[in-house]
C-alpha cells in the first residue's frame, strides 16, 4: 500500500486522485462503509441521543442517575471479574481443544465437532437452567451424587465463579471455533523448525505457537470478554439470587421502571461502550507490528503432531470436557423433558416419564412457521453479514486507507447495545421510513445483521490477519484486478473464518430475543419467540422438549454446513 | 476513510433527525391527543347502547370494517391460544395477535404511536402499562354493562380490567411442614423460614402495596422496614415467577412470598408438591385489562372484543385458572377475601422510589433512607 500512498502525496495529481477514488476497490471500501454504517450507526446514533438527552435538551441526568448509585464500584467490579474470568475460562478451554483438534492425532476427533456447536444452540436460559439443576447447592444432581463423600453442597452454582463456570463453558465453543480457524491458518513449518532446533513440545507451544496465533487470541479475548460482559441470562438466573449484580442485570432492572429510564440504561451502555472500544483499542496496538500473515505463499501443509504418551491423558480430558459441556446439559434437558415437571431422579420421577412434551411442541400452532422464519433469518443474516465483513475486513486490515480503523469500531458498537434499545431504534426509524419494512421479516432481518455485525467483523479479521500480503501482492504482480485478486487468492484462504463465522450467526440467532420480541408482527414470529413464551408460561418440560428438537435439527444443518464448506474451502 | 466514515455517520444520524421530533425520542406525544378521533365517535355512539341492539350494532360496523382485528396483549400463550380462538368463532372476525411481556407491549405501543403508526386496535396487558397507555391519552372510553359489574376499586378511566394477578405465599408441601404453613404476610419475617423462602427480583409492586398497607395499620416505617429486612434475610431472590415456581417445585425453595396464584395453581395442577391455600389474607391483587385504542381501523370490531372479552371470555379465562374481572354469573370474583389492590396510580407517580427502595431491601435488606 505504500505504492498508494505515495502517488497521493505527488502534487498536481488531481487526474489521479480521481483515479484512484475511481478505483473498484475504493469504491467497494466505500460501499462497504457507508452499508455497515447504516446498520451500526442507527443503534448507536439512538442509543447515544436517548443517554444525552431529555424532554428539555441535552442532559447528562442518565450518567448522575447510572453511576451515583453507592454500589456501582460493586457492580463494576462484579462485572470485570465475571467477564474477565469467563473470558479466560473459554479461551483456555476453546484454544487448548483447537490446538488439539487441529494440531494433534488426538482421539475422539468426532465428538469436537458436537462440542463445539451444542453449547451454542442450547439456549441460554436453558442451558444455565440445566447448571441450576447440576450444581445447585440444594437439588442438584452433582452435588447429590457427591453427597455421600464430601458432604452436601459441594458445588454452588449461584456464586461469581459459578457464574464464571457456566458462562466460560456456554462461550467455550466461540473460542474454539475462532481458535481451530486461526490454527489451520498458521504454517506448521515454523513448529517443525523450532522442534528439529531441540525445543520442547512445550517451548515450541508457548515462543512458536502462540504468538503465531496471537492475532486471533487476542481477537478471541476480546469478544470473549465483552460477550461476557453483555451476557444476561447467566448473571440474572445465577447472580441475582445472592444480589450479585452485573451492568446487564442492572440494565435490566432499569429498562422495566417506568418511566423506563432509557437514559440511565444508556450511560450504563455507554460504560460497556467505553470498556469495548478500550478492548479493541488494546487488541490492535498488541497485535500491531506483530507477526501476522503466517500464511505464505510458501509450501504449506499441516501435520498432525504425534502426542505420544500423552495420547490417552489427552483423550479423557476430552472426553471429560464433552461430559461436562454436552452431554450433561443435554442430559439434563432430555430428563426434563421426559418429566410432567422437574424433580430429582427418583423411581417415582423415573416412572412418570412420557413423551407428552414432545407432542404439545410439535402441536404448538406458531412452531412450524417459526422454525421456518427462524431458519431464513438465521441464513439471510449469516451470508449477508459475513459477505459484508470478509470486504470490511479487507478494508481494515488490507487496504492501508487513513482512518479505517473507524469501520472495525463503527461495527463492533451493536455488541454493546442491549437488544430492546437496538429493537427500539431500529422500529424508531423504520416506523418513519417510507419504505413498506416495518411489520415484516425485512425488519427482523436488518435487526440480526445489525446484532452479528461485530462476530462477523472478528471472525473476518482475524482471518484476513493471518494471511500475509505478499500473495495479494504476487497476484496484483500476475495482472489480477482488485476483484480477482480478492474473489481467487484472499476469499479461499479466509474461507474456515467465514465459515466458522457463518456457522456462530446462524446458530446463535435462533436465540435471538430481545429485539425479536419488539419488532415480530403476527405471522412472522420466530423459535426464540416460542421459546420465551414456553418460558413465561412455566412450560420446562416442553421447552427442554424444543430444546432438544433444536440442538438436533440444527446439529443436521451444521454438520452440511461444514461438508459443503469443507468442498468449496480449499484446505483439504 | 474517516471522512467518508464521518459522511455515513451524518448520514444516518440525519435520517434519524429528519424522521423524529426534538427532545428525548421516547417522550413524544400521541398527535393531535386533543381532536376526537373517528374511532371514538364509535365508542361514544356504541356505548350508550346496550343489550342486543348494541351487539348487532357492533357486528354490522365489524362487517363493514373487514371483520379483522389487531391485539396487542402479554396474555399468556396458552390462554391467548385458547381465547382468541373462541372469539375468532364466535364472531367470525379474524385477529392478529401480537405477544410479549408487558414491558415491550408498552414500548411498541408508545413507539407506535409517536410515529402516527396505528398498529393495535386493542392493547390487553399489566395495569401500570395499560395505566401509562391511558395517561398517554391513547385510548378512548369504553362504556358497558360488563364494566360496570367489575369491583369498584377497579374501575379505571381508559382502561377495563379482564383478569387479576394475585399474590400470595406458595410452598411446596412435601418440604413445608403444616407447623411452617404461613397465615399472615408477616409471619414470613420468621427467622424459621430463614434459607428456605424466596422473594423475585422485580415484586416492587406487592412490596409497595404491602408497605402502604402496614403504614395504614399504624406500623412505623421503621418497623415496616425491619419486618421486610427479616423477611429478605436468609432468602433466595430469583428472577421470574415462572422460574420460580419450577424451581419450588424441584425444592429449591421451601417457600415463594409472593407467587401468582395461578402459576401456584398451574404447577399444582401438574401434580408438583405445591400449594397456597389458604390463601394468606389479605390478597394482593393487581388487574390486567385491555384499552380500546383511539387511533383503531377497526373501533366496533375493538369493542366487539372488549364486550366479548368480558362476557364469554371470562369464562375462559376461568376455565384456564385465572382470576377473571367478573365472574361468568356477574358476581365478583374477589368476594370474600380481604382484598389489597395494587395502587395503579402509586405506580405510576411512585414506582421507581418503590422500585429503588425494593431493589435496596432484596440486596440484603440494609436500613433504607427515611423518604
Amino acid at each position: 500500500m505504500a505504492t498508494l500512498t505515495t502517488r497521493m502525496r505527488q502534487p498536481g495529481a488531481l487526474a489521479r486522485w480521481r483515479e484512484v477514488i475511481l478505483r473498484p476497490r475504493t469504491l467497494v471500501a466505500v460501499a462497504i462503509t457507508i452499508v455497515v454504517g447504516y446498520l451500526a450507526l442507527i443503534p448507536l446514533v439512538y442509543l447515544l441521543w436517548t443517554t444525552f438527552s431529555d424532554a428539555q435538551g441535552f442532559s447528562l441526568g442518565g450518567f448522575a442517575r447510572a453511576y451515583g448509585d453507592a454500589r456501582i464500584g460493586e457492580l463494576v467490579g462484579n462485572s470485570l471479574w465475571f467477564a474477565a474470568g469467563a473470558a479466560l475460562l473459554s479461551l483456555a478451554v476453546g484454544t487448548a481443544l483447537a490446538y488439539f483438534n487441529v494440531r494433534t492425532d488426538v482421539p475422539f476427533k468426532a465428538l469436537f465437532f458436537a462440542a463445539s456447536i451444542i453449547p451454542l444452540i442450547i439456549p441460554g436460559i436453558l442451558y444455565t437452567i440445566a447448571w441450576i439443576f447440576l450444581a445447585s447447592p440444594t437439588i442438584g444432581l452433582l452435588n447429590s451424587l457427591l453427597e455421600p463423600v464430601f458432604g452436601p453442597g459441594t458445588f454452588d452454582v449461584f456464586t461469581v465463579w459459578g457464574m464464571i463456570w457456566v458462562e466460560g463453558l456456554h462461550l467455550s465453543p466461540i473460542a474454539f471455533l475462532f481458535m481451530v480457524a486461526a490454527f489451520r491458518s498458521t504454517d506448521p513449518s515454523l513448529e517443525e523448525s523450532s522442534l528439529m532446533s531441540g525445543a520442547t513440545r512445550v517451548q515450541t507451544f508457548r515462543r512458536v505457537t502462540l504468538p503465531l496465533v496471537r492475532p486471533a487470541l487476542l481477537s478471541a479475548a476480546l469478544i470473549m470478554g465483552v460477550r461476557s460482559l453483555e451476557s444476561f441470562e447467566v448473571p440474572a438466573l445465577l447472580g441475582l439470587q445472592n444480589g450479585i449484580y452485573v451492568f446487564t442485570s442492572r440494565i435490566y432492572q432499569v429498562l422495566r421502571s417506568f418511566p423506563v429510564d432509557f437514559a440511565g440504561a444508556g450511560a450504563l451502555a455507554v460504560g460497556l461502550l467505553a470498556v469495548a472500544a478500550l478492548g479493541i483499542w488494546l487488541s490492535n496496538v498488541l497485535s500491531r507490528g506483530h507477526a501476522t500473515g503466517t500464511i505464505t505463499g510458501k509450501g504449506f501443509r499441516p501435520r498432525p503432531i504425534d502426542l505420544g504418551r500423552w495420547k490417552p491423558v489427552v483423550g479423557s480430558g476430552i472426553l471429560l470436557y464433552f461430559f461436562v459441556t454436552v452431554l450433561a446439559p443435554l442430559m439434563v434437558l432430555l430428563y426434563t423433558a421426559l418429566l410432567p415437571y422437574y424433580r430429582p431422579p427418583s423411581a417415582e420421577a423415573f416412572a412418570s416419564m412420557n413423551l407428552d412434551n414432545f407432542v404439545a411442541v410439535f402441536n404448538l400452532p406458531s412452531v412450524p412457521t417459526a422454525l421456518r422464519n427462524s431458519l431464513l433469518l438465521g441464513g439471510g443474516a449469516a451470508t449477508i453479514v459475513m459477505a459484508l465483513m470478509a470486504v470490511a475486513a479487507w478494508v481494515v486490515v488490507r487496504s492501508g486507507i487513513p482512518g479505517r480503523q473507524i469501520l472495525d469500531h463503527i461495527a463492533f458498537s451493536p455488541l454493546v447495545i442491549p437488544g430492546l434499545v437496538l429493537g427500539v431504534g431500529i422500529a424508531f426509524v423504520y416506523l418513519r421510513s417510507p419504505l413498506p419494512i416495518y411489520g415484516t421479516l425485512v425488519i427482523l432481518l436488518i435487526a440480526y445483521c445489525t446484532r452479528y455485525l461485530p462476530y462477523g467483523m472478528r471472525y473476518a479479521v482475524t482471518g484476513m490477519q493471518t494471511i500475509s500480503a505478499e500473495l495479494e501482492e504476487s497476484a496484483q504482480v500476475s495482472g489480477a484486478g482488485w476483484w480477482a485478486t480478492f474473489r481467487r487468492v484472499l476469499l479461499p484462504l479466509i474461507a474456515p473464518a467465514l465459515l466458522a463465522g457463518w456457522v456462530y450467526i446462524f446458530v446463535v440467532s435462533f436465540r435471538e430475543l430481545s429485539s425479536s420480541i419488539l419488532l415480530y408482527t403476527p405471522g412472522n414470529e420466530v423459535l426464540s419467540i416460542s421459546i420465551w413464551e414456553l418460558y413465561a408460561n412455566a412450560r420446562f418440560g416442553e421447552l427442554s422438549a424444543l430444546g432438544v428438537i433444536m440442538v438436533l435439527i440444527l446439529a443436521v444443518l451444521v454438520a452440511v454446513a461444514y461438508k459443503v464448506g469443507a468442498r468449496v474451502g480449499l484446505k483439504s | 476513510m474517516s471522512r467518508r466514515s464521518a459522511l455515513a455517520g451524518l448520514g444516518a444520524a440525519g435520517l434519524l433527525l429528519l424522521s423524529g421530533c426534538g427532545g428525548a425520542p421516547t417522550s413524544g406525544p400521541a398527535p393531535g391527543a386533543d381532536q376526537p378521533t373517528a374511532a371514538e365517535a364509535v365508542y361514544a355512539e356504541v356505548g350508550a347502547l346496550t343489550g342486543s341492539a348494541r351487539h348487532d350494532r357492533l357486528v354490522e360496523l365489524a362487517a363493514q370494517e373487514g371483520n379483522t382485528l389487531s391485539v396487542y396483549t402479554s396474555l399468556n400463550a396458552d390462554i391467548a391460544d385458547i381465547v382468541v380462538p373462541q372469539f375468532e368463532q364466535a364472531t367470525g372476525v379474524q385477529v392478529n395477535l401480537y405477544r410479549a411481556d408487558s414491558e415491550t407491549v408498552l414500548q411498541r405501543t408508545l413507539q407506535e404511536a409517536s410515529a402516527g403508526f396505528a398498529g393495535a386496535d386493542v392493547v390487553e396487558t399489566n395495569a401500570t402499562q395499560m395505566a401509562i397507555i391511558a395517561a398517554q391519552g391513547l385510548t378512548g372510553d369504553y362504556e358497558g354493562e360488563q364494566r360496570n359489574k367489575i369491583n369498584e376499586q377497579f374501575r379505571y378511566d381508559g382502561w377495563t380490567p379482564t383478569r387479576f394477578n394475585i399474590f400470595a405465599p406458595a410452598w411446596n408441601t412435601n418440604l413445608v411442614r403444616p407447623d411452617l404453613v404461613p397465615h399472615r404476610w408477616e409471619d414470613l419475617a420468621d427467622p424459621k423460614y430463614d434459607g428456605i423462602l424466596s422473594l423475585e427480583v422485580s415484586d416492587y409492586d406487592w412490596y409497595m402495596t404491602l408497605y402502604t398497607h402496614f403504614r395504614q395499620q399504624g406500623m412505623p416505617d421503621a418497623d415496616i422496614d425491619r419486618l421486610f429486612a427479616d423477611m429478605v434475610k436468609g432468602s433466595k431472590v430469583a428472577k421470574g415467577h415462572s422460574g420460580q415456581v419450577e424451581l419450588l417445585s424441584a425444592g429449591e425453595f421451601g417457600v415463594v412470598a409472593a407467587s401468582y396464584t395461578y402459576l401456584t395453581d398451574k404447577a399444582r395442577t401438574s401434580g408438583a408438591p405445591v400449594d397456597d391455600q389458604p390463601f394468606v389474607e389479605p390478597v394482593v391483587a393487581r388487574a390486567n385489562g385491555g384499552g380500546l385504542l383511539r387511533s383503531s381501523k377497526h373501533p366496533a370490531t375493538a369493542m366487539l372484543f372488549m364486550d366479548w372479552m368480558l362476557k364469554d371470555g371470562q369464562q375462559v379465562v376461568l376455565d384456564n385458572g385465572l382470576t377473571p374481572a367478573v365472574m361468568p354469573d356477574g358476581t365478583d370474583p374477589l368476594a370474600g377475601h380481604q382484598v389489597l389492590p395494587v395502587d395503579v396510580q402509586q405506580l405510576i407517580n411512585e414506582g421507581n422510589d418503590w422500585s429503588a427502595r425494593y431493589d435496596e431491601v432484596v440486596r440484603g435488606g440494609e436500613q433504607l433512607p427515611e423518604k
